[in-house]
């Protein structure tokens, strides 16, 4: 169980600054997966990081019964010039344990899956296999609540199915508490939601709640959703029947394609440089027409494309 | 995948069992990272101290001519003190990267930012210590006089000297940790302790009445102590006294340890 209480949090950076989480109640309770909300810049990862124990509040308190783990797959606590055994070793006599390190490493061997690598200095390794033995680790160690910052979303494909699933399997003995914006794993993943807007946090017994309060208070209705969630639309384009109309919808669909990607771009770095709330989230918004219509237009293609292969075999 | 998790100690551990898991763990990392982080850092870690006590000899000798030490042999005066200052120096600046250099630890809780810099000055005045044995050892096959005359006194100035690096080495890390530029001027401010602590040029070389300044350096006293409990006729200025020594140790330590439980959160979120 972790309780917050009264909780406040600012950073006094050289410009001030003011209260980033304010008055926070929560209580959470055990084998329960929460799914943390909110828009960038809410205090999602503030509000995780006093939960980890890795912060302390300015004022008010955090009750943590149970071991919390660090956060699943950050990987900044590796030493570059040591090996990744070395590196495993060290964070397993931080947690006191002696008799079976043996063990540990050997599981976070088999799970990392990074061969012969794990024998070599970090400094060599990309930052796939990074993430990989962090997640590895992270997993090897027996925690009651794991806390997780966007941690699925590590390594390769079938990597992150994989982590998946033993996240999933995590859960059954242990609880979760994770920021993501991924609704769909969130969904997966969490039972009960907090909502974090404006320095406060809200507690809902269900994620469904919680990304709908989120979605009613950003005043988009439009799904952030995952990359690799899957969607349903209704075809609602006539498709042509001859070879030349295909060919020229193609072109012009793959124009459209280009210059939505250019305009997605340009938004990007907008987004970086834009500091004024109010233009920044009509720029937030503008981004998400844009991802859903670009989205469009590449179904829109697909289909185009399995109409033209149709049509050339006839 | 694998099922079969660590059992992490069901019981909570006692915080100072926590702290000793952390240090004991971060001794072996940062050992392993001192001796084998290219293929020839243990090689550098002696030949350094033989390449510099080389060079100030050859100054000494053939620029700056006199080799008369009274009452000690030029050689073995040479090693002591730079040993000594080295000692000195080395537990001083080290801990001053510590608390950026491990700041990727602060994700595991259990670390506080004084736990590296505590296990650097360990392992500083290991490695220094081990450094001046082999010094001696090899010294005395080659017959140069190295065998200290009183080894207990000596002993004893070698840990006042180290202890007022780990003093002044604690407090730095925290004020260079909060005030980043603090680092810069310790390093300018140290470039002429060499010549001030009577390293290389004896202290009777300067005149008598500006001894009583030159006194105020907490350095020259550890320095002079461990030359006289070394050599059993050597003759240095008046007024040497290791209880200053201590004293500047000791009040730094406090204040550093002081300052350490007052912004340890203020270090770990920088």
């Amino acid at each position: 169980m972790i309780e917050i209480q009264n909780l406040y949090k600012r950073y006094h950076g050289p410009f001030g600054g003011g209260w980033v989480l304010k008055d926070v109640n929560i209580i959470i309770p055990d084998g329960v997966s929460v799914g943390v909300v909110g828009k960038n810049g809410a205090g999602k990862s503030t509000l995780l990081r006093l939960i980890g124990g890795m912060d302390v509040p300015d004022r008010g308190r955090v009750v943590r019964r149970g071991r919390v783990s660090w956060p699943i797959g950050l990987a900044g606590g590796f030493k570059g010039s040591m090996t990744g055994r070395q590196n495993v070793k060290f964070v397993a006599r931080i947690h006191g344990i002696k008799k079976s390190v043996a063990s540990l490493i050997k599981e976070v061997e088999s799970f990392a899956e990074i061969g012969k690598a794990f024998d070599d200095p970090v400094n060599t390794y990309s930052s796939g296999m990074r993430s990989r033995l962090a997640f590895g680790l992270s997993l090897a160690f027996d925690f009651d609540i794991y806390i997780s910052d966007e941690a699925t979303a590590v390594g390769d494909r079938a990597f992150k199915a994989k982590a998946r699933e033993a996240f999933q399997k995590r859960i059954d003995h242990a609880s979760l508490i994770m920021v993501s914006h991924g609704e769909g794993s969130l969904r997966q993943m969490c039972e009960a939601g907090i909502f974090v807007n404006e320095g406060s946090a809200t507690w809902y017994d269900k994620i469904d709640d919680a990304i709908t309060a989120y979605h009613q208070s950003s005043g988009l209705v439009t799904d952030v959703a995952d990359e690799d969630d899957d969607y349903d639309l209704e075809d609602d384009f006539a498709l042509p029947t001859d070879l030349a109309s295909v060919d020229e919808q193609l072109k012009s669909l793959r124009r459209e394609s280009a210059k939505i990607y250019k305009r997605q771009i340009i938004v990007d770095y907008l987004l970086e440089s834009e500091s004024s709330p109010s233009s920044k989230r009509d720029l937030e918004a503008e981004r998400v027409t844009l991802k859903r219509n670009r989205r469009e237009v590449k179904r829109r293609h697909h289909a185009l494309r399995s109409l033209k292969a149709e049509l050339d075999e006839k | 995948m694998a099922t079969k998790t660590e059992q992490i100690p069901n019981s909570p551990r006692h915080p100072l069992r926590v702290t000793w898991d952390v240090w004991t763990a971060m001794y072996l990392r940062e050992m392993v990272s001192r001796t084998m982080s290219d293929r020839m850092a243990w090689f550098w870690m002696i030949f350094e101290p033989v390449a510099t006590i080389a060079v100030m000899i050859f100054i000494r000798t053939y620029i700056r001519g006199g080799k008369h030490i009274a009452g000690a042999d030029f050689v073995p005066w040479m090693v002591v003190g730079l040993m000594g200052f080295y000692l000195f120096r080395e537990t001083m600046m080290r801990p001053m990267g510590a608390v950026d250099a491990n700041r990727g630890l602060f994700t595991y809780r259990q670390i506080l930012p004084i736990d590296p810099v505590i296990v650097r000055c360990f392992v500083e005045g290991m490695i220094r210590t081990f450094v001046f044995l082999v010094f001696i050892l090899v010294g005395s096959l080659l017959k140069i006089d190295l065998i200290p005359d009183h080894g207990f006194g000596v002993m004893l100035d070698w840990i006042g000297l180290w202890m007022l690096g780990v003093g002044l080495g604690v407090l730095l890390s925290v004020a260079s940790g909060l005030v980043s530029e603090v680092g810069r001027v310790v390093r300018i401010v140290t470039l002429p302790l060499l010549l001030i602590s009577g390293v290389i040029f004896p202290v009777t070389y300067v005149p008598a009445q500006y001894q009583e300044y030159l006194l105020w350096n907490p350095i020259v006293h550890g320095l002079e102590s461990m030359r006289l409990s070394f050599f059993d006729s050597y003759h240095t200025i008046p007024g040497i006294d290791m209880i200053y020594l201590w004293l500047w140790a000791l009040t730094s330590l406090s204040l550093g340890l002081i300052m350490h439980v007052r912004f340890a959160w203020k270090l770990k979120a920088r």
